[in-house]
């Protein structure tokens, strides 16, 4: 009865939260330019309104054109679920729950770009073709992120294997989560949600054709997406073992709140970078994890 | 009943499927498909639980007496070849119809039969020599099958290819099976790993197997032969007849003692083979050479399991080694059913447009709507999506690297890259997969006989939806599967025959339950929600773009182009440009090409070389009398040499 009221307890607070990261970015950003800026809740009363409008479909896609953005929020809403939430620990988990949560967010990128992919239209076609590309780099540093994690605690599920040391080995970690943050939500300096040229976009140009509903579905998706990010970096890499449940709930929320505004410190100061450096980027974003796990790898062996 | 009756029966009507399949397909079908479920039942008897089957007879066949066993190792092979063999036959049986191919279609029906037959007689026999008898019957077999439609040139290359790459293979195994005839004193088979001097011998396993399983670099002849076959032999080559290969590794590894280098060469080869061999994929244009070539990484995963399951073993057997054994051997059963079911898809889009080449597909879905939901699920599948079975076996595969990396052995820095590069392929299949789907599928038709598609009958579908259905199942509940597998793994290593399967993977096929139950409600309550506030149908918005056209969608080329550039060092593309030209341009284009870089750029060559040598000794023969008593001059005078610059000494 428990498991099931945590249960509920959490999905709730996934879901409600979630679309509050875009509107703090936002309000990072206005206040960087020296602007007033929408208020922090305009997402919701996005999803709101896109919630009851109507559809516009184009002639040509089919049933797996609304089926996809469904298919990846499920997948996002699991791989959220797994995550443990600081004091809180997870409602459940197993040995190995983490690569779950990495295919998890593949499914979701299939759910996506397959949507995309539905409406015949080149600059959708190009959208989610960078995103399953750049993806390969981006799971390839995971994965390292992930070995790190299960070198430094000996553990391979979530539970028990986000237990951060201090020193140049959690640095380099955060360095390189922050860049795969950065890349799988596809923000400045991989992506630029504002920008209204299709030619340089992500995610944006591939939800061009959504409307209604199911882009409201496709924006919180992004949004828990993004939130997963941030509790799954501050998780690896901020030590609150020894902290009592306030207070690590509390460190939580603070690395949470850091990270977010970090994402509008950098997209205020930062340019989008051309194309062709992006794989660069994460590259060294990659090496970073690789570091981190090497690092890792010293420091229990001595 | 006994798995030896089952067998013997399975046997029997099988060999009267070769007689009756030249004038009968309808009794072929009957019987062919009554052979491959009795051959599924003797295997299913052994893996829940009936003891091994043994069978030696005096009856000797080449002067060898015959030695027939059925233990875990073979019978899941077996149920490989079942499953797979008969979805084929009743898609063949449809696909493959007198009436469109009055001459290939009753010489394809015999030697499907006869390829079946062979399969079965390799898993079996326990003879060195009944094996070589068996396995050279069902590469011959396997090559009258690719060469059905002889008629093409290219179709013909592919199956020379096939023969001189297996045969080179064989000739290994010739040399494998012989020596170790020599060396033991008998042709028969069975668990020798005591006799440590027979170690080296894997070596020329992993060589004459690894032809056949199509690891990189000796995949050579794979991609041609799984493209231009009919499309019901591409599924059983690729989702069976490679796996023989594999079966071969597997056997004798466990069946002979192991060199301390082989689990690192295994797990490396393994590890390259995925990555690479989905690289090579991605860049493919042509559907089923994408297919193919996505064989090569999958075997590539297996592999990977099993070079660190015999890191496991050579280390204390650790638990570690058993997961990615069990992932090894359930990746065998798994890619066997999304990989058939995907050539039947492929197939199917062959059958109802002519084309393989994808850039002139598209916007299939509508006409062919089940095939296009099927290659859907079996593209998921393969790109290791949950809540699917591909997922299952890398995630066993998985815990099996990281296992190996938390007890932080030396076998650790042979997997922390492979898990890495695990990573970077299963990526790289997402990517892959995404794009064969949707550009095959999705969006508009791009040419005419896309447009003009129509969806495939019952006879092809139904086998399409039993694949389907085992893509499902076992994804949703692999526990089931558990003690099979762990029969299996307990033939490879007897210390690994442990029943209960491990706590998590209970879990996980109940989170998969409720992730497949949750993503289906989301979509429908999607689709109701979207439809309740009103449907505008309209042209592709495209931000407003004016005269959107078929053309102008993303082809397979543009998709895959910026992963395969990052490849380009190894796939080497050749690109023709003809540029627009002058103020009235009268046309351009650009081609771009895909060599087999392995053949075209490394074996090509040095068989050029081999061949002018050969061409320029030919000289010496001219057919001049005079010339050849020169020789033979020649030749007396360098022996009498010889022997006297022998006679000093």
């Amino acid at each position: 009865m428990i498991a099931v009221f945590d249960f509920v307890c959490r999905l709730a607070l996934w879901v409600m939260l979630a679309p509050l990261l875009p509107g703090l970015i936002n309000k990072v950003k206005a206040w960087v330019a020296g602007r007033r800026g929408p208020p922090v809740l305009q997402l919701y009363y996005d999803l709101a309104r896109l919630w009851q409008k109507g559809v516009v479909l184009s002639t040509l896609v089919s049933p797996g054109f609304v089926a996809g953005p469904a298919v990846a929020w499920v997948a996002l809403i699991g791989a959220a679920m797994l995550l443990p939430l600081g004091p809180a620990g997870v409602v459940f988990g197993f040995r190995g729950d983490v690569l779950l949560l990495i295919y998890l967010l593949a499914l979701a990128r299939f759910g996506t770009t397959w949507a995309a992919m539905e409406t015949g239209s080149a600059f959708e076609g190009m959208g989610a073709a960078r995103e399953v590309s750049y993806a390969v780099l981006a799971e390839a540093a995971m994965i390292a992120a992930v070995l790190t994690l299960s070198v430094q605690t000996g553990s391979i599920s979530l539970d028990t294997m986000l237990e951060p040391t201090t020193g140049p080995g959690a640095v380099l970690l955060a360095g390189g989560l922050f860049t795969v943050l950065l890349a799988e939500n596809c923000r400045v300096p991989f992506d630029d949600p504002n920008t209204h040229l299709e030619l340089t976009m992500i995610h944006e140009v591939m939800v061009l054709d959504h409307s209604g509903p199911p882009l409201a579905v496709i924006l919180h998706g992004a949004a828990i997406k993004l939130l997963l990010f941030s509790v799954l970096l501050t998780q690896a890499v901020l030590p609150m073992g020894d902290l009592g449940p306030v207070a690590a709930a509390g460190a939580l929320a603070g690395g949470v709140l850091a990270v977010t505004a970090g994402v509008g410190l950098v997209e205020s100061l930062m340019a989008r970078f051309a194309f062709r450096r992006v794989p660069l980027l994460l590259t060294t974003a990659f090496l970073l994890c690789l570091f981190a796990l090497l690092v890792a790898w010293k420091g229990g062996a001595s | 009943m006994t798995p030896g009756l089952l067998l013997l029966f399975a046997a029997a009507v099988m060999a009267a499927g070769i007689a009756v399949g030249l004038r009968w397909p309808r009794a072929w079908l009957g019987l062919t498909l009554a052979g491959t479920i009795a051959a599924l039942a003797a295997a299913g008897v052994v893996l829940v639980g009936a003891p091994d089957w043994e069978w030696r007879s005096a009856f000797s066949v080449g002067s060898e007496p015959l030695h027939l066993r059925l233990d875990g190792l073979s019978a899941m092979f077996l149920v490989l070849v079942s499953v797979v063999g008969g979805a084929g036959t009743v898609y063949a049986h449809e696909y493959w119809p007198d009436r469109l191919y009055p001459e290939s279609a009753p010489r394809g029906r015999a030697w499907w039969s006869t390829l079946l037959l062979s399969l079965g007689w390799v898993l079996v026999s326990s003879n060195g020599l009944h094996f070589l008898l068996g396995w050279e019957l069902f590469t011959v077999a396997a090559y009258f099958l690719i060469t059905l439609e002889r008629a093409r040139p290219e179709v013909r290359k592919a199956g020379w290819l096939y023969l001189a790459a297996s045969h080179a293979g064989t000739a290994c195994l010739f040399a494998f099976f012989a020596t170790l005839a020599a060396r033991t004193g008998s042709w028969d088979l069975g668990p020798m790993r005591e006799q440590t001097g027979l170690a080296p011998l894997l070596w020329l396993v992993l060589a004459g197997f690894g032809v056949k399983a199509g690891l990189f670099p000796l995949h050579i002849w794979l991609p041609s032969a799984h493209a231009n076959a009919p499309s019901h032999v591409s599924a059983i080559m690729s989702g069976v007849a490679v796996k023989m290969g594999v079966y071969g590794l597997v056997r004798f590894s466990g069946w002979l003692p192991v060199p301390a280098a082989a689990g690192w060469v295994v797990l490396g080869l393994g590890a390259v083979s995925a990555l690479l061999g989905i690289a090579f994929a991605m860049a493919q244009d042509d559907l089923k050479r994408l297919l193919a070539y996505c064989t090569v990484e999958n075997v590539g995963i297996i592999l990977t399991g099993l070079g660190a399951a015999m890191l496991g073993a050579a280390h204390g057997d650790a638990p570690w080694g058993r997961l990615a054994l069990a992932g090894a051997l359930l990746h065998v059963w798994n890619h066997g059913a999304f990989k058939s079911l995907l050539f039947f898809g492929a197939g199917s889009v062959l059958h109802a447009t002519g084309t393989r080449e994808m850039s002139r597909l598209g916007g299939l879905w509508r006409a062919m709507p089940w095939t296009a939901g099927l290659f859907a699920l079996g593209a998921m599948a393969v790109a290791g999506l949950p809540p699917l079975n591909g997922f299952v076996s890398e995630w066993l595969v998985y815990l099996g690297l990281f296992g190996a990396v938390t007890a932080r052995g030396a076998s650790a820095w042979a997997a922390l890259p492979a898990a890495i590069m695990l990573a970077a392929a299963g990526a790289l299949a997402l990517a892959t997969f995404v794009k064969a789907a949707t550009v095959v599928f999705l969006g508009a038709p791009r040419s005419k006989v896309a447009d003009h598609a129509h969806e495939c009958g019952p006879g092809m579908r139904a086998p399409m939806l039993t694949l389907a259905g085992v893509c499902v199942v076992l994804g949703l509940a692999p526990v089931l599967l558990w003690p099979a597998v762990s029969r299996a793994a307990g033939a490879w290593h007897p210390a690994w025959a442990i029943a209960e399967a491990p706590a998590p993977l209970f879990t996980l096929g109940m989170v998969q339950l409720a992730l497949a139950v949750l993503a289906a409600g989301a979509a429908v309550w999607l689709w109701r929600r979207a439809h309740a506030n009103g449907v505008q149908r309209g042209p592709t918005w495209d931000c407003g773009y004016a005269a959107p056209a078929a053309r102008m969608q993303y082809t397979s080329g543009s998709f895959g182009g910026i992963a395969s550039g990052w490849f380009g060092w190894l796939l080497q593309p050749e690109r023709r440009l003809r540029r627009p030209r002058g103020p009235l341009p009268t046309g351009a284009s650009r081609v771009e090409r895909i060599p087999e870089t392995v053949l075209e750029r490394l074996i090509f060559p040095v068989g050029d070389v081999v061949l002018q040598a050969s061409t320029a000794v030919r000289r010496l023969q001219h057919g001049r009398l005079q010339f050849y008593v020169l020789y033979v001059v020649i030749g007396l005078a360098a022996i009498g040499a010889l022997v006297m610059a022998g006679g000093n000494s």
